[in-house]
């Protein structure tokens, strides 16, 4: 089972580089900062922290480990196996949402004793990931160093965050949601709080279309610049 | 194994051809040797075979169908050692072989004999980014056959090792062989290509010039001329032979019977002269 295989080399080499520590370390922080904080704000800032998780710590850990595949020259090795494009960038997705399940489940059942939509929940974690490692897998490709990789982030991020604000606004501001970190942010807050069951069922439809369609784009990407290099 | 006609190919930042109407085939069982100077085009040819580059004019029949149309399970069959070690830093050189054995059906054989082959075994758990150079190389190259490839493609296998290693790299080349693999290599080294290449191509600016087997080559290009060196009254003395009916000449028996010799030598010509005459070039 070659996926099966690229996901645990993939979790290997996550842990040996040292980036679950460095997960450990920032969830252990975000606990702190949520326990300080007081029970009414804490309502508002706790979807947030989580979010936050998946999202955009995941588009600069998917960067790191690309940029470290590369820089170790392993993807040239990877490209001559049997391994396919698909299968390399399904493992990313999957072993960073792995992830970013157990930190965000962690930050939600050690700071808050309230009661929430674990389905919803656990949804939302897993959608959010694949968007921003996808996301990420896109950017990556064209990039040669971390500089570049940093620099080609920062608008793709600015694109993905700043809609999320649309939530606090107006409800004309809701077609925004077909941003599909927005989207994501929605089904989110719909696990700590009230959503209708149309729109979670919604939602979900549309992160799993954006998840399926953004996963075709990462593959063409992955095949022109990294195993063609045209 | 593979068959390769008119094969023309252009990088698309460049608009110089990097191979241009390339002919050549290589039998199942051969170990076939690229050799030219820097820039003639041996890798580019040899990353087109293994599937890197495309857009290519021309036809590359790997195992007898066309490369375009061979998918991933192509590499299978394949094992490619690249001229500079790609490797998991990180993990244990017994790490990097089961990780990436994983992928191929065939690859989860135990690694520990070709670990002890290479001389690796003792820092199987070793993490490689402690590894030396060399040490990088023949991880590099075992992980390149582990999994059993029919066709092999090894870019400057010896390159960066030390004699007794690229001995050893050389054994395990000329074994495969034996196992009845194919082997193609490119070098810039014209020992490695005479101990182990059945035939060998010279290419340079992306054409072949001339392709036979190193022995051939040598004998069709040399002198057909003896050089011995003897003691003539404490003094090293050397004489040239016309090869041709020598058991009837005089001169030379006499010379055998009389004197001490001290080396004898025939004067074919060696693959790198061979190169200079044939292209004008320098091989380095
Ligand atoms: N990625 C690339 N983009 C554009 N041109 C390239 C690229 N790689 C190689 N070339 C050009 O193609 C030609 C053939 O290069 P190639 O790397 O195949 O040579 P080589 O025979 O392997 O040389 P060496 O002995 O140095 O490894 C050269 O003119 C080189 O400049
Ligand atoms: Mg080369």
């Amino acid at each position: 089972m070659r996926l099966l295989n690229a996901i645990i080399s993939d979790i290997r080499f996550q842990s040996k580089q040292g980036f679950y520590l460095v997960y450990v370390i920032i969830t252990v922080m975000y606990l702190i900062i949520l326990s300080l904080l007081p029970e009414s704000f804490l309502r508002i800032a706790l979807p947030l922290v989580v979010f936050s998780d998946p999202s955009v710590l995941g588009l600069f850990f998917i960067g790191g480990i690309i940029m470290l595949e590369k820089g170790q020259g392993v993807i040239q090795v990877l490209v001559v196996s049997p391994l396919t494009t698909g299968e390399y960038i399904i493992a990313k997705v999957i072993s960073l949402s792995v992830v970013a399940v157990a930190a965000a489940s962690a930050i939600t059942i050690l700071s808050s004793s309230e009661t929430i939509n674990w389905f919803l929940f656990l949804t939302s974690v897993v959608l959010t990931s694949g968007i921003f490692t996808l996301f990420g897998v896109v950017i990556n490709a064209g990039c040669n160093n971390v500089n570049q990789y940093i620099l080609k982030t920062i608008p793709y991020m600015l694109l993905l965050v700043l809609p999320c604000f649309s939530i606090l606004g107006s409800p004309l501001l809701y077609p925004l949601t077909l941003v599909p970190s927005v989207a994501a942010l929605r089904l989110m807050l719909g696990a700590f709080t009230q959503i209708t069951w149309y729109e979670s069922a919604g939602l979900t439809l549309y992160l799993l279309l954006a998840n399926y369609l953004l996963y075709r784009y990462a593959v063409k990407i992955f095949e022109n610049k990294i195993v063609f290099q045209d | 194994m593979i068959q390769i006609e008119n094969l023309e190919f252009t990088y698309s930042n460049s608009n110089k051809k990097a191979i241009n109407n390339m002919d050549f085939s290589i039998k199942k069982g051969e170990i076939f040797g690229f050799l030219g100077p820097s820039g003639a085009g041996k890798t580019t040819t040899q990353r087109l075979i293994i599937g890197l580059l495309r857009n290519y004019k021309g036809s590359i029949k790997v195992f007898g169908k066309e490369r375009k149309s061979w998918g991933k399970e192509f590499y299978e069959n394949i094992g490619v050692a690249f001229d500079f070690p790609n490797l998991y830093l990180k993990l244990s050189a017994e790490e990097n072989l089961k990780l990436i054995g994983a992928y191929y059906k065939s690859g989860r054989r135990d690694p520990a004999p070709l670990l002890e082959r290479v001389g690796l075994l003792a820092e199987k758990d070793v993490r490689t980014e402690n590894f030396s150079k060399g040490m990088k190389m023949r991880l590099n190259f075992i992980r390149s056959i582990m999994h059993n490839p029919e066709l092999m493609f090894f870019d400057e296998p010896t390159s960066g090792l030390d004699p007794v290693n690229a001995h050893i790299i050389k054994e395990i080349i000329l074994e495969q062989k034996s196992a009845g693999k194919t082997i193609f290599l490119t070098t810039h080294n014209m020992t490695v290509a005479e101990q182990l290449c059945d035939r060998v191509a010279f290419i340079v600016d992306g054409k072949i010039v001339v392709t036979g087997s190193p022995k051939d080559l040598m004998l069709e290009h040399g002198k057909k001329i003896l050089k011995i060196e003897y003691l003539k009254e404490e003094k090293i003395t050397s004489e040239e032979f016309e090869m041709n009916s020598m058991g009837q000449n005089e001169n030379f028996l006499e010379l055998l019977r009389n004197y001490e010799i001290k080396t004898i030598h025939s004067c074919e010509a060696t693959l790198e002269e061979i190169f200079i005459k044939l292209t004008g070039k320098n091989l380095l």
